[in-house]
């Protein structure tokens, strides 16, 4: 991973729809090992930037990279590259965790050590009796230990998050932020989307905030605090009233 | 390739898991199962009742006593239909036509004892053969199963999760299409084991069993294939299920029904009483056999006289009732012939319209395919009739021309008044047993193929045209998965 | 009654609900239409025949009375015979493009004449015509299935369900009053084109009424079973599917299983085995003496005992003679023929009282006078025809009495009854009986706490 093309990379991106500028010029980065959390409200285009950078919605003009490929000329090599995590991870009902995760890894074409899947289960933490279990039974925080154990597996270099922590008990929220830690330890390239700034700052390296499709300010951890929440509460603020 | 086989599989195990579905295809290849036993021990047991029937008529026809060669041009003769070697994979037409006709001078009968004019109405809710369950219930139940393969996943978004897998469109639809096809694969199973048993046990050609087998594999992939598209388009699994179960209603149900009205009211058929008042009109109009001054049979007289080098009828060396009979036989058959011409061909003509919809509906084309290899369809029967025709008119000419030679003129004058010149009328039992017996022929291999073949076609582009469907439909997922 | 007009404006809204309903009514007009076309072709070639069959006895008579032999005129002339289709017979063709509706017959042996078939292309019967019994029958169903499935589903999978029951505060009568409008439409899709049809054809009033009452009991019973379902709180993709799934066994499974069970029980191999016998019975007269045929005909008809002993080697009456008594001879095969299509038709009647799609197909069927029984009617009254023929050829040829033009005219007339159907208040209660408990189980499981 070279340092001057950070495995995501958005510039100056207009993604339009009829009249509508969803996106309108947005530029970000996100590194290899870092944690960028894109904040903003209802309708400011966080959902779009996803699409944008899984390739479900090809820019109208400037630049997606994902691992240097375009997300909307390669989907395939951009794929193979992304882990995306929805806000309801989406499983087969009918399967076990394990046959689940063995599914989508043959989708991916992905090989695995023996032992590997149940290593991965283990390192996010999900209970050895849920393995075998249909994940209908699941509650939301086992779906995310799930996906996230399919991100590992399949050595995502990127991972999408969208809302990960909403609808999660503190207990479960602070799990999923360790689970984080971990992965950004092993180089990760973490984008969350979210609207839950308190969350956020728990985690990230740098929040983005977003509004009418760009970003308008940015906020990088500093010092054993990190963020001065009230300085990142004033800015939400403004970037929702601009 | 690897990734449409997991992906098959995944499908498969999801329908085996839901027990909806596994009931489903379990039930239906009972019920296919059921069909193919069923259907298999009627037509056998029709098959032995009409060889015995046939049977028991000419052991009948041959144990006649002396008789005069006319009495037996009346007491005639009869044909049983024999049953084809695939009517128990579709029993086509056999319960709408007559299977047995007899056979006497003069006349053209009618061939009767149908098995729907014999049956409740029940008859008129389909024939419980796997014909039935393959082209009217499996393409239903692949419905139920397959409506929701990919709407549901994208309703649930695991369709999504599964394209940043890594599956493109076109693997995530081969793959559908695989399992589903494999389901189908199940419920037709009894019906392919009886194609093959029916190859194996006789009755049946191998080429008439391929082509049934490819014709219906033809059929069950398009519906397999336009399932999957249309579940690929809708948005939702309610959507695609309605808009199927619309497309089923429409195609299997609807329009062949409604193709015998259209091909009625373009070929109306005349009456069989009409026919008759018709063929007795233009007999005496051809000539009169009753009227001793008519100009056709005094002309047909002249004829014999001269090419005999005889004045007068009682110098002939023939029995010139005999040669009269013969004459007014070929009369009549002529115009039997024309009129059943005319008749098969307005029904042929029928036929040719109900087949034009099967542009509308691929059930049309597999029916006829289906029919046309069993031998169960109109041509088959045509067949019957126009083979058991040819053999009325050449058993009475037989019985004609004994009666011309075997029998003396004035034996035969004085027969109705002179119990001696009757007794020396009748003529030795030995001659019924020489007469040939009914033996129809089936049709030529290559010419049911040839009339198979329109249909195979219609039903290879209907399968093209689905799979145009899902190519766009695969594009659209891949291009965007919302 | 604000219920109903709330709830019907909001069906008006429902484009995918009025797009089916207008379909079902397209579908039944055409039905209705089509089986109209085919009653007045029907009535066209019955109507056909007379000039015809008059010109053609027109021409026996001209040779035959020349010299006035009765067996002449017995033996060549044919009679005619039609049976009309009823004033509901639009609305249900049924066997009657199997069985011939004109036939004729002579005074010969009937059992050979009986069971002719008319020229009719199988491949259009099979099938089943398009008519409004299918329209019925069969499609109703599936559009009753499209507008009921998703009746309580739809509105909880849309989060509308609690909210909804809540602000309507008695639920029932929401419930009742959508149920209300959707059963009503469909009624009036299905209606209104039969009564046009009916008025056109001019149906007899309580048969008209008989109809409505079976579309209403049969509608009746598709809405009752939906709710069934309904109250199983399934989702919407379930409970379409459910109900397809019933269909398709009430409609196409049950019917067909049921119909090859029936054949089989009842084997009807008496019609063809009867042909044979007849035949052979009726020619083996030439080989017996004749005195034995006709003490075998005067068994039956004493009062021509008297007349003078057949000694020549041919005489007609003997030849009438031996052709009734080859009938006589296989009268007994010639009723249990009969009795087995009547009795394949009874089972399939009890099969109806379970199955309501089999109980509308046959009441509309015997109300249309269109079924096998009708058909055994038909043949009954050319039976009791035939008879009439030969009681009016015997004295003619007994007497040998001469026959001449004019006598051609005294022959009897066949008379066509007028329209047939009667009303088979069995299938009645027993659609009644069977919606009633589908709706009572539709009531019982409401009862069940709802998710």
């Amino acid at each position: 991973m070279q340092a001057e093309t950070p495995p995501v990379a958005i510039h100056d991106l207009v993604v339009r729809y009829g009249e509508r500028r969803v996106l309108d010029g947005l530029s970000l980065s996100v590194g290899a090992g870092e944690v960028y959390a894109l904040l903003g409200g209802n309708g400011a285009g966080k959902s779009t930037t996803l699409q944008a950078l899984l390739g479900f919605v090809a820019p109208t003009s400037g630049e997606v990279r994902v691992c240097g490929h375009a997300p909307s000329d390669e989907p395939v090599e951009v794929r193979r590259s992304i882990a995306y995590i929805p806000e309801n991870v989406a499983l087969y009902e009918h399967l076990s965790a394990r046959e689940n995760v063995t599914y989508f890894l043959d989708l991916a074409g992905a090989r695995r050590r023996p032992g590997e899947i149940e290593e991965a289960f283990r390192t996010v933490g999900l209970a050895a009796e849920a393995w075998e279990r249909r994940v209908s039974g699941f509650s939301k925080g086992m779906r995310q230990k799930t996906a996230i154990a399919l991100a590992m597996l399949r050595r995502a270099s990127v991972l999408l998050l969208d809302e990960p922590t909403s609808g999660l008990d503190p207990g479960a929220a602070a799990d999923f932020n360790a689970l984080l830690t971990t992965l950004r330890a092993e180089g990760a390239a973490i984008l969350i989307v979210t609207h839950d700034l308190v969350g956020a700052a728990d985690i990230a390296d740098r929040i983005g905030f977003l509004d009418h499709g760009r970003i308008v300010d940015e906020a990088r951890a500093a010092g054993p605090e990190r963020f001065d929440l009230r300085a990142l509460h004033a800015l939400f603020t403004r970037a929702k009233a601009a | 390739m690897s990734g449409v086989l997991t992906i098959a599989r995944n499908e498969l195990r999801h329908l085996a898991r839901s027990r909806v579905a596994l009931t489903g295809i379990l039930l239906v290849a009972l019920l296919s199962l059921t069909a193919a036993l069923t259907s298999s021990a009627y037509q056998a047991e029709q098959a032995g009742l009409r060889e015995r029937l046939q049977h028991t008529a000419n052991e009948e026809f041959e144990s006649q006593p002396d008789r005069h060669p006319h009495r037996v041009v009346h007491a005639g003769h009869f044909a049983v239909r024999p049953a084809s070697g695939l009517a128990a994979m579709d029993p086509g037409v056999e319960a709408f036509t007559g299977n047995m006709i007899f056979l006497e001078g003069h006349r053209q009968n009618s061939a009767n004892f149908g098995d729907a004019r014999q049956s409740s109405l029940l008859v008129r809710f389909g024939q419980l053969a796997p014909a039935l369950v393959l082209q009217v219930v499996a393409p239903l139940l692949l419905v139920f199963i397959g409506a929701g393969v990919i709407a549901g996943e994208r309703e649930r978004g695991t369709l999504r999760q599964a394209l940043l897998a890594g599956a493109s469109g076109p693997r995530l639809l081969v793959g559908k299409a695989m399992a589903l096809g494999g389901a189908a694969l199940i419920i037709a199973a009894p019906a392919a084991a009886l194609l093959l048993w029916l190859s194996l046990s006789g009755p049946a050609r191998g080429s008439a069993v391929l082509l049934s087998a490819g014709g219906y594999a033809v059929y069950l992939a398009f519906w397999v294939v336009l399932i999957v598209a249309v579940s690929a388009l809708a948005g939702r699994s309610r959507s695609a299920l309605i808009a199927l179960v619309a497309i089923w209603s429409f195609g299997v149900l609807l329009v062949p029904r409604m193709a015998p009205e259209a091909a009625i009211a373009i070929d109306p058929l005349p009456t069989r009483v009409e026919t008759d008042i018709a063929i007795q009109r233009d007999l005496r109009g051809l000539g009169d056999s009753h009227n001793p001054d008519d100009p056709y049979f005094a002309a047909f007289k002249r004829k014999t006289l001269a090419k005999y080098g005889v004045t007068k009828v009682e110098d002939l060396p023939l029995n010139y009732r005999g040669l009269l009979g013969m004459e007014g036989e070929k009369l009549t058959s002529s115009l039997f012939d024309r009129y059943a011409d005319s008749a098969f061909g307005a029904m042929a003509r029928q036929s040719t319209t109900m087949d034009a919809l099967s542009a509308l509906s691929p059930t049309i084309a597999i029916r006829r395919l289906s029919m046309t290899a069993a031998e169960t369809d109109l041509a088959g029967y045509r067949r019957f009739m126009e083979q058991a025709e040819a053999y009325r008119y050449d058993l009475i000419q037989r019985l004609n021309l004994l009666q011309a030679t075997a029998v003396t003129a004035a034996d035969d004058a004085a027969k109705s008044s002179d119990a001696a010149a009757e007794a020396r009328s009748r003529i030795s039992a030995e001659n019924w047993r020489k007469m040939p017996e009914f033996r129809p022929s089936r049709p030529t291999e290559s010419a049911v193929l040839a009339r198979a073949a329109p249909s195979f076609v219609v039903l290879a582009t209907w399968l093209a045209a689905a799979a145009l469907l899902a190519g766009f439909a695969a594009h659209r997922i891949s291009r965007s998965a919302t | 009654m604000n219920d109903v007009l709330r709830e019907a404006r909001l069906f008006l809204r429902l484009r995918a609900a009025l797009a089916a309903v207008l379909g079902l009514f397209l579908l039944a007009a055409a039905g209705t239409a089509a089986g109209l076309v085919e009653v007045a072709r029907q009535n066209d070639a019955i109507r056909r025949i007379a000039p015809q069959q008059a010109a053609d006895v027109q021409a026996i008579s001209d040779w035959v009375s020349r010299d006035k032999d009765a067996g002449n005129a017995a033996y060549y002339t044919f009679h005619a015979t039609w049976d009309p289709p009823s004033d509901l017979a639009f609305a249900a063709l049924g066997l009657r493009d199997v069985a011939p509706y004109l036939l004729r017959v002579r005074a010969l042996g009937l059992e050979a004449q009986l069971y002719e078939g008319d020229i009719g292309n199988p491949e259009a019967s099979l099938p089943g015509r398009f008519d409004y019994a299918f329209v019925l029958v069969y499609l109703t169903p599936l559009f009753a299935i499209l507008l009921f499935h998703d009746l309580l589903s739809g509105e909880r999978e849309a989060g509308r369900l609690q909210s909804l029951e809540a602000a309507a505060g008695d639920a029932r009568r929401l419930w009742a009053a959508r149920v209300g409008v959707r059963v009503t439409a469909l009624l009036l899709a299905l209606a209104l084109p039969f009564l046009a049809g009916a008025i056109i054809a001019g149906t007899a009033g309580w048969k008209a009424a008989a109809v409505l009452l079976l579309i209403l009991g049969y509608i009746g019973f598709w809405t009752a079973l939906c709710l069934v379902v309904a109250r199983m709180t399934r989702s919407s993709v379930a409970n379409a599917m459910t109900l397809a799934a019933t269909w398709l066994v009430l409609t196409v499974i049950a019917p067909a299983v049921g119909h090859v069970a029936i054949n089989t029980a009842v084997p009807l191999r008496q019609g063809m085995e009867l042909s044979l016998h007849q035949r052979t019975a009726v020619h083996k007269a030439w080989d017996i003496p004749k005195a034995e045929t006709m003490q075998a005909f005067f068994a039956t008809h004493p009062e021509w005992a008297a007349t003078a002993p057949v000694i020549q080697p041919f005489h007609w009456k003997w030849y009438f003679a031996f052709h009734q008594v080859g009938d006589q001879s296989v009268a007994g095969m010639s009723r249990d023929y009969r009795a087995g299509i009547l009795k394949r038709a009874a089972w399939s009647e009890r099969l109806g009282y379970g199955l309501p799609g089999v109980a509308v197909q046959l009441a509309l069927h015997r109300l249309a006078d269109t079924d096998p029984a009708a058909q055994i009617a038909y043949q009954d009254r050319i039976r009791a025809f035939h008879a009439d023929l030969r009681r009016f050829y015997y004295p003619y040829l007994f007497n040998e009495t001469p026959f001449g033009a004019a006598d051609f005219d005294k022959a009897p007339a066949f008379r066509a009854k007028g329209d047939g159907g009667t009303l088979p208040a069995a299938l009645f209660a027993g659609l009644l009986i069977v919606t009633l408990g589908t709706a009572v189980i539709g009531m019982q499981r409401s009862r069940r706490p709802r998710r």
